[in-house]
This record gives structure tokens, C-alpha cells and sequence, in this order.
């Protein structure tokens, strides 16, 4: 029994959960990574694209270490000219999931802004830990970059944007971008962004055994990709973000997250520690919203006010 | 939601979807959610348009699976390509082409339920709970619940068990009897009234509760939930009370956070790799060295366990006066605050794992 005081979830994404807790639990050990890889496998992407008019073609480009991972473009059929640019991460606690996972909320840019999505199959946890997860996804950053001619890619408009494990991702590569004088980028998109491997927040105890991605979730997380290093002191700011001690430079950041979810925050920190260094952030958290309820959930009226909030964002940044 | 209850279908061809979609209505009715969010789940769980049309004042209006308003011609739904009820001036609807699927009905009958809840429908209605939801109340005035005991083919002169168990259950077998998913403080909880004589039902995790007759169903759904608490996913996935005597019927009226200081002290003592196993070996047996067998351990290993447990409890829990006592009621509290079989989903059933799609 809890007795941790803890924001409510909103009365429609409640009544979600009776249905997500079937393919994610609430808490998630290591012997249940196996079931997650099932559960939360993305549905055939030709059923997602259908009735889209979307073009996708398949790449195998050099992830970290030069070996060989696959990345997605998605574009407009028929763009002519170089089009803006997406680096898209997926979610999946850094341990499952796919390019596709969450795709279908992304796919709007594609449809609505005409811009080109690259999304990447970064290798998981625990299998492949640190730097694995990151370092792939920033060699697809790279790849973007260099090869935006063939792509039809604009380099003044390139974009890096992930959902939870792929929004700390996200945030991870805009850090590196920026340290390693690589690609310029003009956005990036950190939806409910998994930041911090240290689990200290308030919101973090304030979230166990309720809801999407708990405080064991977490750390089942973090351990899968950090291994004995999690929580101690030599963590990569490009893995954990919230180690990060320098925000200065980075590009302008959309971050959004539920009230009621573990990584309320980090995220919140993430855009203070932003402003403080003078940079442009813009910060929704989500009333009584539990964690990712935008892909769970996305009829209700929470989740519809998000992705609204930052699909208007993104055309903020990214529209003709 | 559809493509997620086909998941979960996909993953355990046993689920119970239906329950869940019922859970799902009682949390949008508890939380007084309006007509646009009632319409949208609906429309959600099914995968097409739903609608809803009100005589008077004249009011209708149709969602689509995101949640956004479809544009309506005001008129009723169109015979043959959807599915309706109609009563008292109200019509709900959801608009699926070609043959229904498995869940429309329940997912219908929800809506038209919540819908005529949330538009003022009757006292009963505004109390939006079923029969056995009434039955296992002992707020619920007695012939009320002997009603609801009728309606559900329950003999006044026979005795039933109440078996709780978590949406995620995962059942071998499921025997037929009145069930339903019944609100308690801990969340949505199935439960389902079998003959006090039925055999122990294969499923994990699930709590049996004591028998008793029509009028104390209610004592054995309590009991139940706190049997079910104390599943442990790997060590005991079913917990019948009986085999507890009258003591888990002690623990379903103490409130949990009462403040029991035997029960803090093994905070302690549970944080140790060894810590579980060990009370439970302690509890269990009467001797070091039978609690040594039941832990697997060497019986000089035990020993110094039980000093630690001593040292830091204050009494010798293998004591033959109020020590054993004190320490048997201490450790199945312990388990009860830290239970966590109702967060914890049965992954899928062991056997045969189902590929996705």
C-alpha cells in the first residue's frame, strides 16, 4: 500500500489504463523485457503509411563502430525540392520497441508539413548498453546530414525529435552536435524525455506501481544501458542528459510531460536549466497525464491538447 | 485502443477483454466524464465512429476513434452499417461497417450505460454500479443485495466463495458464475462467486475467499482481496483464506496504516537478500533447524539470521509464548503494505507464447 501523496491521472486516462496495464505494466523487472519486446512491437508499417501519401525507402548505413544499422526515410511522394528535416528516435525504455514505435504521431509533420522523417533502429538495451543506444543514433544524425542532398533534406532545417528513452536520446545528440561541431540543428523535441539515470526527483518516488513507466521501470532502464555505472559518477551527459552541467548553445527546445508521470521532473529542470543558460525552451506538463499517454491513449482530451500543442510548434520551426 | 486490445488478445488469447472495456466505463463514470470523452473511448475500444442522439432537448453528436467530432447530418445511424441501442428517448451507436466485432456489444452497452449517466438517468443509474457490484456492499441495505443476489441466480439457501483476482489474471480454466469487475480501494477488481464446494480454479494471481451464505458475500469478497494480496507472483500465485483460519478475516478490517510497530521493525529485516525467505521459514516451522530445511540453508547460517531478527525486533520470534504470535501476524501485514501482485501483470501465460499478429 502507498501512502505517497501523488497527483491524480486524469479521469479519461484512468479509464485507459484498464486497458494499457494489458500491454504495459505499470512495473517492468528485467525478466520482463522479453514480454515488452512483444507487447510493445510497432504494427506492420504498411498499415500504418496506408491511406498516407508517404514515400519509404530502407537504408543500411554505419552505426557505432562502423557496423551496420537500419534507418527509415519517410517522405512526401512527390517532394521536389529539399524538404525539412526529422531525426526521429523512437520510445521503448531504451530496451524495446522499434523505428516505428510512436511513428504514427510524427507521420503528421510528413503529411502536414511535407517534411522528410528519419528514423532510426538504434541497437537496445541490454544487449547493446552505452554508448551503443546513442552513438547509433547520432551516426543517423551524421548520415542525415551529409547525405541531405540525395535525401532532399534542407541542412538549415534539420530537427532531432524522440518520445521518453528517445527523447533523452534526442536531447543526447543535440549535446553531442553541439560539442563535436556536428550538424546545425534548429529544433529539437523532447516529448516526456528519459534524462536522468540518478532516480533522485520527487516525482520519480512519487510513482510506483501506478500508471506507465514507474520508479522500477526506470531503473530497469538505466541498469539495462549503464549497467553498474548508473547513479555513480561517470555517466555520459549524451546518455543522461541531466548530467549535462553546460546548456549553453543548444538548439531551441520543445519539451512536454504528463503531471503525473515519473519524469515530470527532469523535464521540468531540463527546460529550467535551459533558460538559465540562456536558451530558448518551450515547457507543457500535462494534467494528471501519466507517462507517454499520447501514444497510449490519444483520443482523449489530454492527449489531443499535446499533440496539437506540439505539432504547432513544429510547424513553429519547421513549416515553409 | 482497439489495435491495444488486440495486443492484448495477440499476447493471451484468454484475456477477458470484455472485463477490461467494463473497467474502463466505471473509471469514465467515476470520474463524471462527458459525453464527447465517453464517445471517444467508446469509439477508441472499437475502432469506428460512435454517436450518441437525445430526444429531448434535441442534442446528438458523432466521434471518431481519435476523439475529434465527425461532422453529423443530425440524422440516425444508418440501419446495417452500425450497431444501436435505443431506450428512453436516447440512442447510442457505433458505426461499424461489416460483421460486429467480439467487444461491440459490451462496448455499446457501456456507452448507453455512462451516456444516460452523465445526461441525469435515474438514482440507481447515478449509483452506476451492477448487481454483483451491490451485492458484495455491506453499505447496500439487505434486501437490496437479496434482490441482486436474485437477479444473479444466487440460491438464498446455498453458500459461495468469492474469488478476487487483477484484470491481468491469467485462468487455465474459468468457471462460469457471476462475476463482474467490482471498484475497491485498490483499483478495479474482477471477482466472481463460484459453490463453496467448487474446486480450487487454476489462475494466477487470484485470492479465494471463505464460504459463507448470500447475506455475507461481501465478508468474502473482503476476505478475498486480502488473500489476493498476499499472492506472491513466484512463491504463491493463489492464496485460498481458509487455508488462514479466521486471520485474513482479521487483516480485511485493519486499516493498513494503523500504526504497528512490530510490523515497521521487519522493515529491516526484509531489506536483506535473505530477509523473505527467512520469516517465512520462521513462520512456518518451530525449530531452527526445520526452518533451516524450509530455507534451504545450513542451520548455523539460520542461527545467525535469527540473532539479527532478534537483535533487531526485540523478542525471539521462535518463542513459544507471544512471540510467535507477534511475529506471524507481523510478517502477513508486512506482505499485505508490501504487496505488489495488483501492479504487477501476469507477463502471459508460460506456456506456448502467442507471436504478435
Amino acid at each position: 500500500m502507498s501512502s505517497v501523496a501523488r497527483p491524480e491521472f486524469d479521469p479519461e486516462l484512468k479509464a485507459g489504463l484498464a486497458v494499457v496495464g494489458g500491454v504495459f505494466p505499470p512495473t517492468i523487472t528485467p525478466d520482463l523485457i522479453a514480454f515488452m519486446r512483444r507487447s510493445y512491437a510497432s504494427p506492420p508499417i504498411e498499415n500504418t503509411l496506408r491511406g498516407r501519401a508517404i514515400t519509404r525507402s530502407e537504408h543500411t548505413i554505419a552505426g557505432h563502430r562502423g557496423e551496420p544499422i537500419q534507418v527509415s526515410v519517410l517522405r512526401p511522394t512527390g517532394a521536389g525540392s529539399p524538404r525539412p528535416g526529422i531525426v526521429f528516435v523512437h520510445s521503448g525504455g531504451l530496451m524495446f520497441g522499434d523505428r516505428f514505435s510512436g511513428a504514427d504521431l510524427v507521420l503528421d509533420w510528413v503529411d502536414n508539413l511535407g517534411a522528410v522523417l528519419v528514423a532510426v533502429e538504434y541497437r537496445l538495451a541490454p544487449e547493446f548498453p552505452d554508448p551503443f543506444p546513442r552513438e547509433d543514433c547520432y551516426a543517423a544524425l551524421e548520415w542525415a546530414a551529409t547525405t541531405a542532398e540525395q535525401l532532399g533534406i534542407r541542412h538549415d532545417r534539420l530537427m532531432v525529435a524522440g518520445a521518453s528513452s528517445g527523447g533523452g536520446l534526442a536531447a543526447g545528440m543535440a549535446l553531442a552536435a553541439r560539442d563535436r561541431g556536428g550538424p546545425a540543428l534548429c529544433g529539437q523535441v523532447l516529448d516526456y524525455p528519459m534524462l536522468d539515470d540518478r532516480g533522485v526527483t520527487a516525482s520519480t518516488g512519487q510513482f510506483d506501481g501506478v500508471g506507465v513507466w514507474d520508479r522500477v521501470s526506470n531503473e530497469t532502464g538505466w541498469s539495462a544501458l549503464l549497467g553498474e555505472a548508473r547513479g555513480g559518477p561517470d555517466v555520459s551527459p549524451y546518455a543522461a542528459p541531466a548530467r549535462a552541467t553546460n546548456l549553453s548553445g543548444l538548439p531551441p527546445a520543445f519539451i512536454d510531460v504528463g503531471a503525473a508521470e515519473i519524469f515530470r521532473d527532469e523535464a521540468i529542470a531540463y527546460a529550467d536549466g535551459l533558460w538559465a543558460a540562456g536558451g530558448d525552451a518551450e515547457l507543457h506538463v500535462w494534467s494528471g497525464g501519466f507517462h507517454a499517454f499520447d501514444i497510449f491513449a490519444p483520443h482523449t482530451v489530454v492527449a489531443r491538447g499535446m499533440v496539437r500543442t506540439r505539432d504547432t510548434w513544429v510547424e513553429k520551426i519547421l513549416a515553409d | 485502443m482497439q489495435e491495444l486490445l488486440g495486443r492484448i488478445s495477440a499476447l493471451d488469447p484468454q484475456a477477458s477483454l470484455g472485463l477490461r472495456v467494463i473497467a474502463c466505463f466505471d473509471e469514465l463514470i467515476i470520474g463524471n466524464v462527458n459525453t464527447r470523452g465517453l464517445l471517444s473511448a467508446a469509439a477508441s475500444l472499437s475502432g469506428c465512429n460512435a454517436g450518441y442522439r437525445h430526444d429531448l432537448p434535441p442534442r446528438s453528436l458523432r466521434v471518431s476513434p481519435r476523439g475529434e467530432v465527425v461532422a453529423s447530418d443530425d440524422g440516425p445511424p444508418t440501419p446495417g452499417s452500425c450497431s444501436a441501442i435505443t431506450a428512453e428517448g436516447l440512442t447510442v451507436w457505433i458505426e461499424r461497417d461489416g460483421e460486429p466485432h467480439s467487444n461491440d456489444a459490451i462496448v455499446l452497452e457501456r456507452l448507453a450505460l455512462a451516456v444516460r449517466v452523465r445526461l441525469g438517468g435515474g438514482r440507481r443509474e447515478i449509483d452506476g454500479r451492477r448487481d454483483l457490484g451491490l451485492l458484495l456492499d455491506p453499505a447496500v441495505p439487505i434486501e437490496s443485495r437479496r434482490l441482486a443476489a436474485a437477479r444473479l441466480n444466487l440460491v438464498p439457501t446455498a453458500r459461495y466463495r468469492v474469488i478476487a483476482a487483477p484484470l491481468f489474471a491469467v485462468w487455465d480454466e474459468h468457471p462460469s458464475g457471476a462475476e463482474d469487475v467490482v471498484a475497491t480501494p485498490y483499483g478495479s477488481i474482477h471477482a466472481l462467486v463460484v459453490p463453496h464446494d467448487h474446486a480450487p480454479v487454476p489462475a494466477r494471481p487470484i485470492g479465494t475467499g471463505p464460504a459463507t451464505d448470500v447475506d455475507h458475500l461481501h465478508r468474502s469478497f473482503r476476505t478475498a482481496v486480502v488473500a489476493l494480496r498476499l499472492c506472491d507472483p513466484e512463491v504463491a500465485p493463489s492464496v485460498l483464506a481458509d487455508d488462514y483460519g479466521g486471520l485474513v478475516g482479521l487483516l480485511a478490517d485493519l486499516p493498513l496504516d494503523s500504526d504497528l510497530p512490530d510490523v515497521d521493525s521487519l522493515d529491516a529485516i526484509m531489506s536483506h537478500t535473505w530477509g523473505s525467505t527467512t520469516v517465512d521459514a520462521l513462520v512456518r516451522t518451530s525449530s531452527v533447524r526445520q526452518a533451516a530445511r524450509t530455507a534451504g540453508v545450513h542451520h548455523s547460517t539460520l542461527q545467525t539470521r535469527l540473532d539479527t531478527i532478534i537483535a533487531e525486533l526485540g523478542y525471539d520470534p521462535l518463542d513459544n509464548g507471544i512471540g510467535r504470535t507477534r511475529f506471524g501476524l507481523a510478517s502477513l501485514v508486512w506482505r499485505l503494505r508490501n504487496s505488489r501482485v495488483l501492479d504487477l501483470p501476469a507477463p502471459t501465460r508460460t506456456s506456448s507464447p502467442t507471436p504478435l499478429r
